[in-house]
């Protein structure tokens, strides 16, 4: 589709009509409005309208020292709080040059692949849910609360984490938890071959994803669009990878790519990474090395002046953290960038001339947490 | 000859009230008004393991004209401010609401001096019954929540308290 | 990949549309390439790395009060390659004003308007200058350092 697009002109009926989609709707994104620009039932233009859950993270982090924001990185993106947190101590440790021991980076990696499998299922029931189906949410919500059982005792929190540390992680990991989680993944895996039998083979959710919501690579990288959006236009982009940190050069894994481009390729990634996530965890807790949790911070922590950025693999796509300090507690700026932002800031020009039922499916498929584009 | 005929055993009569708030209680029926990392306990709580479609409360309606129970779960914003107060005039009498978390008892961890966007608790904006508080609040929180409505309509606790150990 | 960082460097600090140009300790900033530029040469810039096949990583609005300026960055990040290209510019607090790179890189549309939202800083050309973030009747710019609720 160009991008001047006359849309009085093209409308098969003749006149358009102006839809309202949110900020309350069953959709369960969250609040985000689009006002639809429609001739008949197909999606002529689509203006997504956000802000309706701006919490001004931004602005609390000039006002909070840096210790005192770690709470508000586990709620920018509540479903993958590990990978916020990770971001956030990332920064300020590299910036003020502190060690982690390797204990605490295998706990990070172990603690932050479980957060972004119990992500993508509760993505897998939500987005099903949209198709309007209603069973794989169930099934998703069982296996994630098995996973959030592992973590509670990790971590002591449910969904909210704010786990991590500047320096490694807050405790150690509890008794039995390596034993759990192995048995944890062991009935994970026949799950996922259900999941592929009953769901992704499935040929009314074939028909459904397949070969709608083409997304070109060309049209991600003008978007910034990262995360299972861009590796299912055929583009092998993961930070993990590509600007491996923590841990991730040491464990082997695979980046599922799907070249389609459809919403069955951005799927069929997730579904994937799930599989993968399994391996690393696996080889995480063979790897797991004895010693402390915690490296040495200063006790009244301070960065030097200067900026600071630091990118990690969130389970939505690329999230970096840019701190720009001066010498104080508290940063002077902080800024987040959130991989949802770019994801849906490309749903404008995907979405035009498909039909309302597809458009809600490429919506779906792009994995939008809404407090994550709002912050 | 008749045989007298004891209807105690087959007729009950009670209070119309009683009855009415017996069967609202029974099968409360919340608005989908999930709005941050609340709502996500609440759909767990709708999920298979804590299960509040025990006390009936499982359907969750997308459309105010067809809920009973607006629960206010996440952040509530001033550019929200005004869909939410649209919604619940939009429901129909009798209402109530439930404030999950925190944010929507008074802001949360969103306050702090020079804060320009959160409204500090929903009940700034329409009358709560229920406050459940929270970070977020657990599924087992939210049913207490819920049977702690049904105490309000009732009159009386039907579900057993479960102490801690 | 096709275009080295020793390329990129020369470029910038040939073609004289950069102040300055200096390669980052990439273990301590996290970026490896550090360009000043002039608020109109933005573009340019943008539109080379955009040739290149970098992507827009986010654009940050930072309020300097007290030098009195304020300072717009751009991050580009690249699918294919761990470089980490950062363009700054700086202008004046009274009346900041930088064009926009929303023609290079359609994603930039949504960056600036919450730069505007946040600091008030105008993106000549930009198609549709509305707050984002804010109510849409919002006046005021909340990341500023003079900002009081």
């Amino acid at each position: 589709m160009s991008a001047s697009f006359d849309i009085a002109a093209s409308a098969k009926s003749g006149e358009t009509f102006v839809l309202n989609l949110g900020p309350q709707h069953p959709a369960a994104h969250g609040v985000l409005r689009v006002k639809m620009t429609m001739d008949g039932e197909y999606v002529m233009r689509s203006e997504p309208v956000i802000g309706y859950i701006h919490r001004m993270h931004e602005k609390m982090g000039e006002n909070r020292s840096l210790a005192k924001f770690l709470p508000n990185t586990g709620r920018i993106d509540y479903l993958s709080a590990l990978h916020y947190n990770h971001a956030f101590v990332g920064a300020v440790e590299r910036a003020a040059r502190i060690e982690v021991p390797p204990r605490a980076e295998f706990i990070r990696v172990i603690t932050s692949e479980l957060n972004r499998i119990s992500s993508h299922l509760v993505w897998w029931g939500a987005f099903l849910l949209d198709l309007g189906g209603f069973t794989p949410l169930l099934y998703a919500f069982d296996d994630r609360e098995k996973i959030l059982d592992l973590l509670e005792g990790v971590t002591g929190s449910r969904l909210t984490y704010c786990y991590f540390r500047f320096g490694g992680v807050r405790d150690d990991l509890d008794e039995g938890f390596v034993e759990r989680t192995r048995a944890f993944i062991a009935q994970m895996r026949p799950r996922l071959k259900m999941y592929r039998q009953l769901v992704t083979d499935n040929i009314i959710l074939r028909k459904r994803l397949e070969n709608i919501g083409p997304i070109s690579p060309e049209l991600c990288r003008r978007y910034g669009a990262t995360g299972p959006v861009i590796r299912g236009s055929g583009v092998p982009y993961d930070v993990r990878k590509i600007e491996p940190y923590s841990v991730y050069s040491q464990l082997d894994f695979e980046v599922p790519v799907y070249p389609e481009g459809d919403c069955m390729g951005r799927y069929r990634v997730r579904m994937d990474e799930i599989a993968q996530s399994l391996r690393i965890i696996e080889q995480a807790l063979d790897k797991l090395p004895d010693g402390p949790t915690l490296g040495k911070v200063p006790r009244v922590l301070k960065l030097p002046v200067g900026d600071v950025c630091y990118a990690v693999e969130a389970a939505r796509g690329r999230l970096m953290v840019r701190i720009v300090s001066d010498g104080k507690e508290a940063a002077y700026r902080l800024k987040l960038r959130t991989p949802s932002f770019s994801n849906m800031s490309l749903f404008e020009e995907a979405s035009r001339g498909m039909l309302l039922a597809d458009a809600l499916a490429l919506m779906g498929s792009l994995d939008l947490v809404i407090p994550d584009i709002d912050r | 000859m008749e045989t007298p005929v004891d209807t105690s055993q087959i007729v009950k009569f009670a209070k119309l009230d009683e009855l009415l708030s017996l069967s609202r209680a029974n099968s409360l029926w919340p608005l989908t008004f999930g709005l941050a990392c609340c709502a996500i306990e609440m759909m767990a709580a709708g999920g298979p393991r804590f299960d509040i479609s025990r006390f009936g409360a499982e359907v969750f309606r997308p459309s105010p004209r067809q809920a009973d129970v607006m629960i206010v779960a996440g952040t509530i914003n001033k550019k929200m401010a005004m869909a939410v107060k649209t919604l619940y005039d939009q429901m129909l009498e009798p209402k109530w609401v439930i404030a999950m978390g925190n944010c929507a008892i008074s802001g949360g961890p969103f306050v702090f001096p020079g804060q320009y966007a959160v409204i500090e608790g929903v009940d700034k904006l329409f009358p709560v019954d229920v406050f459940i508080p929270g970070c977020p609040p657990r599924p087992e929180a939210l049913i207490e929540g819920i049977l702690t409505l049904e105490e309000k309509l009732t009159g009386k606790r039907r579900w057993p308290v479960v102490k801690p150990e | 990949m096709p275009t080295t960082l020793e390329q990129i460097k020369e470029h910038f600090s040939g073609t004289g549309c950069a102040l300055s140009c200096a390669p980052a300790d990439r273990a301590v900033k996290g970026y490896d390439l550090d360009v000043s530029a002039n608020a109109g040469d933005v573009v340019s810039a943008a539109e080379y790395l955009g040739g290149i096949g970098f992507a827009l990583d986010t654009i940050t609005g930072v309020d300097w009060i007290l030098q009195n300026e304020m300072e717009v960055v751009y991050d580009y990040f690249h699918p294919a390659s761990p470089l980490r290209i950062v363009v700054r510019t700086r202008v004046p607090r009274a009346n900041p004003e930088v064009p926009t790179v929303s023609g290079v890189f359609p994603g930039a549309n949504w960056h600036e308007r919450e730069t505007h939202d946040f600091f008030g800083i105008r993106f000549a050309g930009h198609p549709n200058l509305i707050p984002l973030l804010l109510p849409e009747d919002a006046d005021y710019h909340p990341l500023r350092k003079d900002f009081n609720a």
